[in-house]
């Protein structure tokens, strides 16, 4: 039995399901992040585990305890809102302490704790300031710490860093991942930031439309997705429709790709073939030997990006995007013919 | 599992409502009811029987005068309050500095409840036959306002009416100035058009909602005022409001279901008002909103 | 950039200054004037009309009347209104067009018409012509300036994000109602019970046509001197115009500018 146990949870507003038959188990100590488009159920399922909504079926299991009736300022979770919800009419510290308080906690407890999470956020020298007095990033941090002087046993992040800058937003995750991992403590991590997820989290669950799409590590989601939902939401996938004709073969239109991933579809089956930028060598002139998935092509569009550059190949018809690191080799120009070619395990089949 | 999660919800939901009942109670025993009550007994004769005599009684000559001389009143002011208040508001408005703009917002915030008997009485001190404002045009401008004009008649109930009246539009109007954006200005000299083509084509049409709105709010302050009217022209006047008035008072020994059926009519009247007034702001609200 | 007032712009605003003001001024200087029907400028000064104001008896009466009056109403509305938005806030927004609607029906009714359906409709005793119901009727008459005040005031901080972040910090409906909401909705509570005291004391219609005599106010002493002696008359105006003044100063001072919505200010003349 893990730590967190969520079965069958089930949800809906009137008549729009929000989440469906959701099942997860979370060990002690990881950070598991919900990730998904907006509307696709991770909210309303953190909320679940927060208390503040309640499953239409499926049960809640903490530690062993049964937790899926509880009301949420009995459930020992500490939550970290989108908006900070910082108490405006409170200073930092008041705001801090007050989860300790109201557990009526020993006065000199409540000093100690509190000057212990400040530290931890590094912002120790806010105290006696107003929530309005501090920015954004800092206030996320000051939530973060009162979320955790209670000592929650879970601890619930949704979407906390949307309302950032794109600088405060990385260096914040850091702290956030960091400090989790210092204490050990079990985390939900609710973002629609696929980078996000994929830096800090021990495991994803990938959600779409109230149903979970895939759980795994973030190695795990991103080379191999189970479904084309996972395969185009993170990160970006050349997508090869066509028929399956052989044991390792599929035939798109005039192309036949190999790959070693195909599973086991029948000859015959509709399929999709996907295959990453990365995974896209190209090369100026026709490599020697007996190469697998080669096909010849015309630089349509170059797009530079710092370290790599993205091209944007037509191929028998295709459009077909492939990242390339310009260092060490002879430029690249539109109009140019290229010669592409991917390894057969990285290109990854799944049914249409 | 899944029955008890369920009761526990639904219990909470509807037992959301009873949070609300206190309220609700409130408003039915001491708003609604009684005005239900009021149109119930406006239909009924003294024996029990359902008429419309009563609206017929209220609308007689006699009273119809009433209306009218309310009506009018309402309409007359609410057309001064409007006309003078746009212009007012928009200097007020383009006020290049700001602490005068604040102070004369303010000043409008301020005087718009001054209202009632101490403002009737204001104006009897001022435009009384010995009043200040009186005296000084006799002295100053040879100007003899009396006996054509008394504070006491129609035209002093006027002017001090519009002493609330005109704040009240000014307050209206300065934010949908506000609304009218400068991109739209600008575009427009750019396309070629001149400060009256603008304001024909653009600034007005735009502004419209909030003066209709304005208008209609106006009118329905003024139709429904009783104490300013009451101090100042006691029953020399003939008003709706004064009329009902004087039904509950006791003062006027006629059928009581006149009173009622007046009252109705003056709701029927100030209720469209306020709901050309809800249409009208939100379409202003719609389109400065953008 | 600033440019200066053009002549248009000038001459209405100084027409706008002396219609607001002068009735005011003239007010106050006639409280304090001896005779004045003859000339510009008062003959002369003395505060007589205040000091036989006082003198009379239902002077103090009707201020004790109109203070109890305009405190009372405010408990009411309070205890009616804030919890009522509060809860149609957090715990049943479906109802939130509900209570705008109920919230604007006051505007819409005269205060001579809902005089006469309260006085019709409750002409029993314990009711009857009564105080009580006369505090019901000013309730009825100013839940939309609370409301409005309230309800603003609770918009304006997330005030559902804030009980969240309480409860999953262990806090009681107690603990959530005193630390977080009553806080947050202080001044909103501050400015609608100044806006609803300022109102109810200036109020004549309800008062006169509801109780009359029974309950004499500060408003209806005011309008009987209108007909007897002008200088008292006037000295009673001031103070209403005083307290009303003070009354929108800490409104402004409490709740930042503008506090006041344009519908708000609808209200019987």
């Amino acid at each position: 039995m893990a730590y967190l146990d969520l079965t069958n949870i089930s949800k809906a507003f009137n008549t729009v399901v929000a989440v469906k038959d959701f099942n997860l188990s979370i060990e002690k100590g990881q950070l598991v992040s919900f990730l998904g488009p907006s509307g696709c159920g991770k909210t309303t399922t953190l909320r679940m585990i927060a208390g503040f909504e309640l499953p239409d079926s499926g049960t809640i299991m903490l530690n062993g305890e049964d937790i899926s009736l509880v009301p949420p300022n009995k459930r020992g979770i500490g939550m970290v809102f989108q908006a900070y919800a910082l108490f405006p009419n409170m200073t930092i510290r008041e705001n801090v302490m007050f989860g300790l308080r109201m557990a009526k906690k020993p006065k000199p407890y409540i000093e100690k704790k509190v000057d212990e999470v400040l530290d931890l956020v590094r912002l120790s020298n806010t105290a006696k300031r107003y929530p309005h007095q501090l920015s954004g990033g800092q206030q996320q941090r000051i939530a973060l710490a009162r979320a955790l002087a209670i000592e929650p046993r879970v601890l619930l992040l949704d979407e906390p860093l949307s309302a950032l800058d794109a600088e405060v937003r990385v260096a914040l995750r850091g702290e956030i991942r960091r400090i989790q991992t210092e204490l050990g403590i079990t985390t939900v991590y609710v973002t629609h930031d696929q980078e996000e997820a994929l830096s800090i989290s021990d495991r994803v669950v990938v959600m779409n439309s109230g149903l979970i799409e895939q759980i795994g590590t973030a190695q795990e989601i991103y080379r191999s997705p189970n479904t084309r939902f996972v395969a185009t939401f993170i990160g970006t996938a050349n997508e090869f429709h066509g028929i399956v004709t052989g044991e390792n073969t599929v035939l798109c239109d005039d192309l036949t790709l190999t790959s070693d991933r195909i599973r086991s579809f029948i000859n015959g089956t509709r399929v999709v073939a996907l295959v990453r930028p990365e995974n896209v060598q190209v090369f100026d002139s026709k490599p020697a030997g007996d190469q697998l998935n080669l096909f010849e092509g015309v630089i349509e569009t170059l797009t530079f990006h710092g370290a790599i550059t993205r091209l944007g190949i037509s191929a028998s018809g295709k459009h077909i995007t492939a990242d390339v690191n310009l260092t060490g080799r002879a430029m690249l120009s539109h109009h140019q013919k290229v010669w592409l070619c991917f390894q057969p395990e990285y290109c990854q089949v799944m049914s249409e | 599992m899944d029955n008890i999660a369920k009761t526990a919800k639904s219990r909470k939901r509807w037992s959301a409502w009873l949070g609300l009942i206190p309220f609700l109670v409130f408003c039915l025993a001491f708003e609604i009811v009684p005005i239900l009550l009021l149109l119930r007994d406006s239909l009924l004769l003294k024996d029990g029987g359902m008429t419309l005599s009563h609206y017929g009684d209220a609308l007689a000559p006699l009273y119809l005068k009433s209306f009218i001389n309310s009506i009018k009143l309402s309409g007359l002011t609410a057309i001064i309050g409007t006309v003078l208040g746009v212009f007012i508001g928009y200097a007020i408005y383009r006020w290049p500095n700001k602490r005068v703009q604040d102070f004369l917002v303010t000043l409008s915030d301020v005087t718009t409840n001054f209202a009632g008997a101490p403002l009737a009485f204001a104006f009897i001190i001022i435009l009384g036959s010995n009043g200040v404002v009186t005296q000084f045009l006799l002295q100053y401008f040879h100007w003899k306002i009396y006996p054509d004009f008394s504070v006491y008649s129609f035209s002093g109930l006027t002017l001090a009416y519009v002493y609330f009246q005109l704040p009240l539009m000014v307050l209206l109007i300065i934010p949908a100035f506000a609304g009218l954006r400068k991109e739209w200005r600008e575009s427009a000299f750019n396309l070629g058009a001149d400060t009256l083509r603008y304001w024909l084509n653009i600034g007005i049409p735009v502004l419209s909602p909030s003066l209709i709105a304005g208008f209609t709010l106006l009118f329905a302050n003024a139709f429904g005022a009783y104490a300013t009217a009451y101090t100042l022209t006691g029953s020399r006047l003939s008003l709706v409001t004064l009329q009902i008035g004087f039904t509950i008072a006791g003062e006027v020994l006629h059928d009581p279901g006149i009173g009622q059926a007046m009252a109705i009519l003056s709701l029927l009247i100030m209720g469209s008002s306020i709901v050309i007034y809800q249409i009208a702001t939100n379409r202003a609200r719609r389109w400065t909103r953008n | 950039m600033k440019q200066k007032p053009s002549v248009s712009q000038v001459l209405l605003i100084l027409f706008f200054i002396l219609y607001m003001v002068i009735p005011i001024i003239a007010t106050y200087v006639f409280s304090v004037a001896t005779r004045w029907d003859r000339t510009i400028l008062p003959e002369g000064y003395s505060l007589e009309g205040y000091t036989t104001a006082a003198q009379n008896p239902y002077f103090f009466k009707t201020l004790r009347n109109s203070l109890v009056l305009s405190l009372s109403t405010v408990l009411v509305s309070l205890i009616i209104v804030v919890p009522t938005v509060y809860w149609v806030h957090v715990r049943l927004q479906s109802a939130k067009s509900l209570l705008d609607l109920l919230m604007i029906l006051p505007f819409g009714i005269p205060g001579v018409v809902l005089a006469l359906a309260l006085v019709q409709v409750y002409n029993f005793q314990p009711l009857s012509r009564s105080a009580l119901l006369l505090i019901a009727a000013e309730v009825v008459f100013t839940m939309p300036f609370m409301y409005r005040s309230v309800s603003n005031s609770l918009a304006a901080v997330d005030i559902s994000t804030l009980t969240e972040a309480a409860q999953s910090l262990g806090a009681d409906i107690k603990s959530v109602l005193l630390e977080v909401i009553v806080p947050s909705i202080f001044p909103g509570m501050l400015s609608g019970s100044l806006l609803v005291f300022a109102t109810v004391f200036a109020e004549f219609t309800l008062a006169r046509l509801i109780v009359g005599a029974g309950f004499k106010t500060f408003p209806m002493l005011l309008v009987e001197y209108t007909r007897i002696d002008g200088t008292i008359a006037a000295a009673l105006s001031v103070i209403s115009f005083t307290v009303a003044w003070i009354a929108s100063m800490l409104i402004l001072w409490v709740g930042g500018k503008g506090v006041r919505s344009t519908q708000d200010i609808v209200k019987a003349k």
